[in-house]
């Protein structure tokens, strides 16, 4: 019984941290979703590979968003003509590179300030790598999904022959009729994911609009996010408080095997990054620093809940590509770092 | 029109109204455990001003969420066209989850931490030692009015303990009894908070009872303790012990934890 009201008082704390920031993460992600326009960001980005990587890594201080609103701009960064090496940058660092979630992990570690350092650092120097590293393909297109490839190829061809207006140049919402009769050999713009990106790129729609629809969006992310925040509070505080400590701590003292479980969590509960510091704080007493690193590292570049949004961009063989790369990085920093820093 | 369609019709009108409740719930969660005084349970009291705003914007956000939904469902007017959005769950769990868990913070009272806790977070080792860090110090020429965490912070930048005998000491705690210790000593322990319960973890200090037993002093149950610093080889390390002189039952402080 004294074990079920702790749970239960660890369980509440968790979420009644993590609520603030949440609601913060919501409605930043909401706000510049309408107020920062994605076509004036493309023009601006360097065209130099590397750069583009490291560029695309930052973006993320423009966009404070969360993993599961990173998917969406990067696929509108994609289809708006970012080179890959800029959107795979994005995409993978920024669910960390934002104040949001610096303010956050900074809360939950002001106890060990140098994990806020860590954490920076490592997801910037791996998302940067793997956007580097994508970069060598040339023609993108055999990583994507059939829809966003498609996007893709009508902006190339628009570019090439400028007579051809840009297919973003007017609403495709608008345009959608002309998908359906099919003038050309075009496919058809059905894919609902598609539409919604363009709707939620609202930036030159009037301001109640916009009001109203980052209403929507905030009430829409605050339940799914806040679902996801409640099953990862309740996984953190029956580990704490049911596993037993022997185990915990022979998992979490150990050099390696600390890392593996940390990433395995992380991929697997799939919380939000502007709250996973709450998550991992509760592990800060009995695993090593590398491995609570590891798990904030990892888990904002790749989880269930984001590999799932991920389907919608890239097809499958490049996720792998994604996921195995962010893992060996993730996996051999931190084990530096708990080898040979802390 | 069949049923099947009947139930579907009133799903959609329904499940609006899920996530104003579910929001709403939240807001009057995060209220009750400001005016309750249980929020300095749950979290350190620098993120209490921003869990209440919190609460405050969730109220807001329901409300006017509400207004908008009761109007459409008045006009019957077309409402915004549902985003798709990936979801772990099913239409409505998600909502149905975060209501049930603000009902559920509406109703219980969270408990704090005690003894078992203390064990789990490992009240005997060593590594509790180094994660409490000197942080400001007043350097008060009084040592009564230290707090056990000052004394322990003290020790982490001294750790030499006769450095410290006969001063006089004051410190208020929750009795611990660990069975690695002689029955004449009991730990008098406080659980420290940075962020939020789930990093709490205890601090303590022995304490040398004159006469006999730690049996008369009950597990969780709260003290202030008077005496003065002496050393004792405990458990084969020498350690900083608290020489009672009175101890004197106190009522569980509202909030238990030291900062």
């Amino acid at each position: 019984m004294t074990q079920l009201n702790s749970a239960f008082t660890l369980f509440l704390s968790l979420l009644v941290e993590a609520m603030p920031f949440l609601l913060i993460g919501v409605l930043f992600s909401g706000l510049l979703q309408f107020f920062v326009d994605e076509r004036k960001l493309v023009a601006i980005m360097p065209k130099n590979p590397f750069l583009g990587a490291l560029f695309g890594s930052c973006v993320g201080f423009l966009f404070p968003v969360c993993e599961c609103g990173n998917v969406p701009v990067a696929r509108r960064l994609l289809m708006q003509g970012a080179p890959v090496s800029v959107a795979i940058g994005f995409l993978l660092a920024a669910p960390t590179i934002n104040p949001i979630v610096f303010w956050a992990t900074w809360t939950a570690f002001r106890d060990q300030p140098e994990i806020v350092v860590y954490r920076i650092i490592f997801s910037l120097t791996i998302a940067t790598i793997i956007g580097w590293i994508f970069s060598a393909q040339a023609d993108i297109r055999p990583l994507l999904q059939p829809g966003v490839a498609a996007f893709v190829s009508r902006r190339q061809e628009a570019a090439t022959r400028p007579e051809l207006p840009s297919p973003l140049s007017t609403s495709p919402l608008l345009q959608s009729g002309t998908y359906f009769l099919g003038q050309s050999a075009k496919p058809m713009n059905t894919n609902p994911a598609e539409l919604e990106a363009e709707l939620m790129s609202a930036v030159n729609k009037p301001l109640s609009y916009r009001l109203r629809l980052l209403l929507d969006n905030t009430v829409q992310e605050m339940r799914e996010l806040g679902g996801v925040l409640v099953l990862g509070s309740a996984i953190a505080a029956t580990l704490q408080v049911f596993a037993p400590r022997e185990l915990i701590l022979s998992l979490g003292q150990d050099q390696v095997t600390s890392i593996l479980a940390m990433m395995l969590l992380a991929a697997v509960v799939s919380i939000c990054s502007t709250v996973d510091s709450f998550f991992a704080l509760s592990f800060a007493s009995t695993f090593t620093t590398g491995s609570l690193v590891s798990f904030l590292v990892f888990g904002p570049m790749i989880d269930l809940k984001g590999v799932g949004l991920m389907i919608s961009v890239f097809r499958a063989r490049a996720i792998f590509y994604i996921f195995g790369l962010a893992a060996l990085l993730t996996f051999s920093f931190t084990l530096f770092l708990n080898l040979y820093i802390s | 029109m069949s049923r099947l369609s009947m139930s579907r019709l009133s799903w959609r009108t329904l499940s609006p109204w899920l996530d104003v409740v579910a929001i709403a719930a939240w807001g009057f969660a995060l209220m009750k455990l400001w005016l309750s005084g249980q929020m300095l349970l749950l979290i350190h009291p620098a993120y209490k001003p921003l869990t209440i705003g919190a609460g405050f914007a969730l109220l807001l956000v329901s409300a006017v969420k509400g207004w908008f939904v009761f109007r459409a469902s008045r006009s019957n007017r077309q409402n915004f066209p549902p985003m798709q959005h990936f979801s772990l769950f099913p239409p409505g769990w998600s909502s149905a989850l975060l209501l049930g868990v603000a009902i559920a913070a509406l109703v219980l009272t969270p408990r704090p931490f005690a003894s078992q806790t203390a064990f789990d977070r490992g009240v005997s080792d060593s590594i509790t030692m180094t994660r409490v860090r000197p942080q400001s110090f007043t350097a008060s020429t009084k040592t009564e009015d230290k707090s056990l965490i000052d004394w322990i912070r003290t020790l982490q930048v001294y750790p030499e303990p006769d450095a410290y005998t006969g001063q006089k000491v004051r410190v208020q705690g929750f009795v611990i009894h660990p069975p690695n210790l002689p029955p004449e000593y009991f730990l008098i322990t406080r659980f420290v908070i940075t962020c939020c319960a789930a990093d709490v973890y205890p601090v303590s200090l022995p304490v040398k009872l004159t006469n006999g037993n730690r049996d008369a002093y009950k597990v969780d149950s709260w003290l202030e303790v008077e005496g003065q610093m002496v050393t004792q080889t405990l458990d084969g390390k020498r350690q900083l012990t608290i020489q009672a002189s009175n101890l004197k039952p106190i009522p569980e402080p509202k909030d238990p934890y030291d900062y």
